[in-house]
């Protein structure tokens, strides 16, 4: 398989929008993850191929995996709907049938290949159009973003002149009086700190009401609701200053387990789902393909960083969707659809690579690949965080797939699997069976891959090659 | 130098330069912090540095073997 074709099913829509939604957001995690989701695929090209390893465990994990990264890529379609302001359910379903059609179609193999080509060109014009906008070349822009000295809503937001949707139920914290109007009809819940115990306040609300808020309140709302804000007060939940987005003032040796976790889990989920590729002069486009996604993700995060309420919504599109009409005005509408066509061409060249690899490890039948789309799809009609989703799938790949490819044998494909799913889910329960568990579980609860990717990997490897097992006696 | 060989050593400096970001970004003092040209030099690491050298890395890689 050349370099392109086997990093085709890493190049995710979820992937790219989440890392460029993380970015923007400030999240502490987003440096390490930007470089992870770059050089795990880059180990996984080069790593050998491994035993051709074909067993109901593989086989069932690989299904499970493959549905979990169709439904995160589907939340992101529905979010995406969301934010072009169509119902959820719509972008669900247009990506669901695009989905099954493109993995589907006899000849989109061979057209997958070029069309990836086409969709990270166009990801990378983006952050070129909106350069002149957001202060120049990407280095100028983030130190932009990294002096300022609060984070407000502009006078031109979205969510101070109309008002915007939340993709997810979220509770917003305010650091600062505000007043707030509620555009649709929805149960609102403000927890106020401002006494011991904390007063909690339920209202059903309709459209045109209004909500005042304190200092240290904490706003309750529900997926789907649609708020307004103040124009010149702080983003509730978003960084306090440019300083803060800039150097994350969470980060600290505490965060260790999870960044090991997230790289793991990365790192696991390529070598399942990114085979070895052929070597040749040809190679050379897979990583170059690969440094310009990242890339146009980081470029994204960046200047999006710059209108801070763009990621309030929670709608990790948001950043590629929303910034165009952000930094633009009304001009920047035709590169926003772009970015969607973008995405969604993206989606198709996942597809098509993601049912390649369910048929090398499981089975080609096109039952299983309705099953894996239909199932994916009633998943994205939850209003679920399409991150969590996807680092559940690369989890469940990193733990249960990607030992049948470091394996030395048959039984060792069987046996590291086996263990890793056994850990996987016992981890993954935890909070389940241990609610009160102490916070540095966390980063387990989080990503299961820390402990169960390296068991089931040495599982594996520990089971000798077929070769070298005695011969039965008689 | 032989070619399994040559991608295992390729392979761990991809893992090196792939830890180097979490280290950077967490220990004490947090060095990763510190301003270069207005940008932390986590950032430069992570969104220049290291992915420029990680790809140049793997393309070595890929088309030596076949030489």
């Amino acid at each position: 398989m050349s370099a392109l074709a086997a990093v085709a099913a890493w190049l995710q829509p979820a992937l790219v929008v989440a890392l460029a939604f993380r970015i923007t957001a400030g999240a502490p995690d987003a440096p390490w993850l930007a470089l992870g989701a770059l050089i795990a695929p880059l180990v996984a090209v080069l790593a050998d191929g491994g035993p051709a390893a074909r067993n109901v465990v593989t086989a069932a994990a690989s299904a499970v995996s493959v549905t979990l990264l169709l439904a995160a890529n589907l939340l992101v379609a529905a979010d995406g709907a969301l934010l072009l302001g169509m119902p959820r359910w719509l972008g669900a379903a247009l990506g669901a049938a695009l989905a099954l059609a493109a993995g589907a179609w006899p000849s989109a193999r061979r057209v997958a290949v070029p069309a990836l080509v086409v969709a990270v060109t166009a990801l990378l014009l983006g952050p070129f159009a909106v350069a002149p906008a957001g202060g120049g070349a990407p280095w100028n822009a983030w130190h932009r973003s990294g002096a300022r000295p609060a984070l407000t809503f502009p006078e031109r937001s979205p969510w101070v002149q109309s008002g915007k949707w939340f993709a997810r139920a979220t509770t917003l914290r305010f650091t600062e009086g505000q007043r707030v109007v509620t555009v649709a009809a929805g149960i609102y819940r403000v927890v106020e700190h401002d006494a011991a115990p904390p007063t909690v306040r339920e209202w059903r609300l309709a459209a045109g009401d209004t909500l005042t808020l304190r200092p240290g309140d904490e706003l309750s709302v529900e997926a789907g609701a649609r708020l307004r804000f103040e124009a010149g007060r702080r983003v509730p939940g978003a960084p306090a200053s440019g300083a803060e987005w800039a150097d994350a003032p969470t980060r600290g040796p505490h965060l260790l387990p999870m960044a090991v976790g997230a790289l793991l889990t990365v790192l696991g989920g390529a070598l399942a789902l990114v085979p070895a590729a052929r070597r040749g002069p040809t190679a050379v486009f897979g990583p170059l393909v690969l440094l310009a996604a990242t890339l146009a993700a980081i470029g994204w995060g960046v200047y999006a960083a710059s209108a801070p309420d763009v990621v309030l919504g929670g709608a990790l599109p948001a950043p590629l969707l929303l910034t165009p009409t952000a930094m633009l005005g009304a001009s920047g509408v035709p590169l926003a659809l772009l970015t969607a066509a973008t995405l969604l061409l993206l989606l198709a060249v996942t597809a098509v690579a993601l049912r390649e690899r369910l048929g090398a490890s499981a089975s080609m039948a096109p039952q299983l690949w309705l099953a894996a789309v239909v199932v994916a799809a009633a998943v994205a009609l939850w209003p679920l965080d399409a991150w969590r989703v996807l680092t559940l799938a690369l989890g469940v790949a990193a733990a249960v797939w990607a030992p049948a490819r470091l394996a030395t044998g048959s039984s060792g494909a069987l046996a590291g699997p086996i263990v890793g799913g056994m850990v996987f889910l016992a981890v993954a329960a935890l909070p389940t069976l241990a609610p009160a568990a102490p916070a540095w579980l966390e980063a387990l609860a989080r990503y299961p891959a820390l402990v169960a990717a390296p068991l089931g990997w040495a599982a594996a490897r520990a089971l000798p090659p077929d070769g070298d097992r005695e011969a039965p006696t008689r | 130098m032989s070619g399994p060989r040559g991608r295992r050593i390729g392979i761990a400096a991809l893992l090196v330069l792939l830890a180097v970001a979490p280290v950077l970004a967490l220990a004490p003092a947090a060095p990763g912090a510190v301003r270069i040209a207005g940008v932390s030099v986590l950032w430069w690491y992570a969104a220049l540095l290291a992915p420029v050298v990680a790809t140049t890395v793997a393309v070595l890689l890929l088309v030596r073997e076949t030489e």
